[in-house]
């Protein structure tokens, strides 16, 4: 039995968090949409492995040995949470129940809440990626599940492990590009 | 239909490609990371004025020794925590003011001065002579370095 007070650090005293999402939007656990990389990125990794010792390196395959490589799938199911995450938004993220279920009543209260924005937008990107490989996979492309899935896995990787938002990066690059944003009119 | 798995890689090799994927992905983490928040410190003199950042001049918008200029995105974990950072460093020197500026509808911005990330910092000194420059969210020290650097700046090094 426990008998030493909870460890639990309190949360800031009385100022307001200027780090909490913008007005209108709940701000979230940053430790939430970590935790939903690193399942992630294992995932991933597991469906490399299968991808590259199942059909979906060869070519000529036909629709059911496709539909039934189980790297295809793992992929399926992952794109399909990747589209909940971006549709829902990442404060609904079924890895996030997990987390706010399981593994947040076992950590100290979160120092800083973030804007939930971001994190959601990675979901897209996630969403997009992962899509390319299941349609590359269904096309009976050699290799195009691994790579994609490949590609997932290094972003996720980087978000799970060093929590550096490679989506976001990448978002610049398109602004400058021209893709996103655009001057005002 | 299960003898084109005969033909395919087997588990070992599969799992050193993936064992490779790991340790290049940390090693491109580690880098990231080591790279991120240092102060890139400029000689030369390229000058920022208020209208390049798509400010109006009349609101006196740059500080009176020191400005730290912003840039920011819609889609960006670390702006805020940099935003917090930087105004209080601002609000701590009289004369330094702080500008935050959304490059996300100003691409023309984002290519006129070369940003690749957000946040991007850039210390302007006094006459908005570029000081320095922080990519990634600024370690303290390293603004707390590129700071000093611009308010202590010799001016006789150029041309106001």
């Amino acid at each position: 039995m426990a008998t030493t007070p909870s460890k639990k650090s309190a949360p800031a005293k009385g100022k307001s968090n200027p780090l909490a999402a913008k007005p209108g939007t709940t701000g979230i656990d940053p430790r939430g949409p970590r935790f939903g990389a690193v399942i992630t990125f294992i995932l991933l990794g597991i469906d490399v492995v299968l991808g590259l010792t199942g059909p979906s390196v060869q070519s000529g395959t036909n629709w059911a040995v496709r539909i039934t490589d189980p790297a295809f799938i793992l992929l399926l199911v992952i794109t399909l949470i990747f589209a909940w995450g971006t549709f829902a938004g990442i404060a609904r993220h079924p890895y996030g129940v997990i987390f706010r279920t399981f593994i947040r009543p076992r950590l100290s209260a979160p120092t800083e809440l973030e804007d939930p924005i971001p994190p959601t937008f990675a979901q897209l990107i996630g969403f997009f990626v992962t899509s390319v490989g299941v349609v590359l996979a269904l096309a009976g492309v050699p290799y195009g599940l691994v790579v994609a899935a490949a590609f997932a896995f290094i972003a996720a990787f980087l978000n799970g492990v060093f929590g550096y938002c490679l989506g976001c990066q990448i978002y610049v690059l398109l602004v400058r590009a021209g893709v996103f944003g655009g001057p005002r009119a | 239909m299960w003898s084109i798995y005969a033909k395919c890689m087997d588990a070992l090799t599969a799992g050193l490609v993936l064992g490779g994927l790991v340790v290049l992905t940390t090693i491109a983490g580690l880098l990231i990371r080591g790279r991120e928040g240092r102060a890139k410190m400029l000689t030369n003199t390229m000058r920022v004025t208020p209208e390049e950042l798509g400010l109006r001049r009349g609101n006196l918008p740059f500080g009176s020794s020191a400005t730290l200029v912003q840039f920011s995105s819609e889609f960006c974990t670390k702006c805020p925590a940099t935003r917090v950072l930087l105004a209080q460093t601002a609000a701590a020197h009289p004369g330094v003011r702080h500008i935050d500026i959304d490059i996300t509808n100003r691409p023309d911005i984002a290519i006129r001065f070369g940003l690749m990330q957000t946040p991007t910092t850039f210390v302007l000194d006094e006459a908005g002579m570029l000081a320095a420059r922080i990519g990634g969210a600024p370690r303290p020290e390293a603004l707390t370095r590129a700071l000093d650097t611009a308010l202590r700046r010799d001016h006789g090094h150029y041309t106001i």
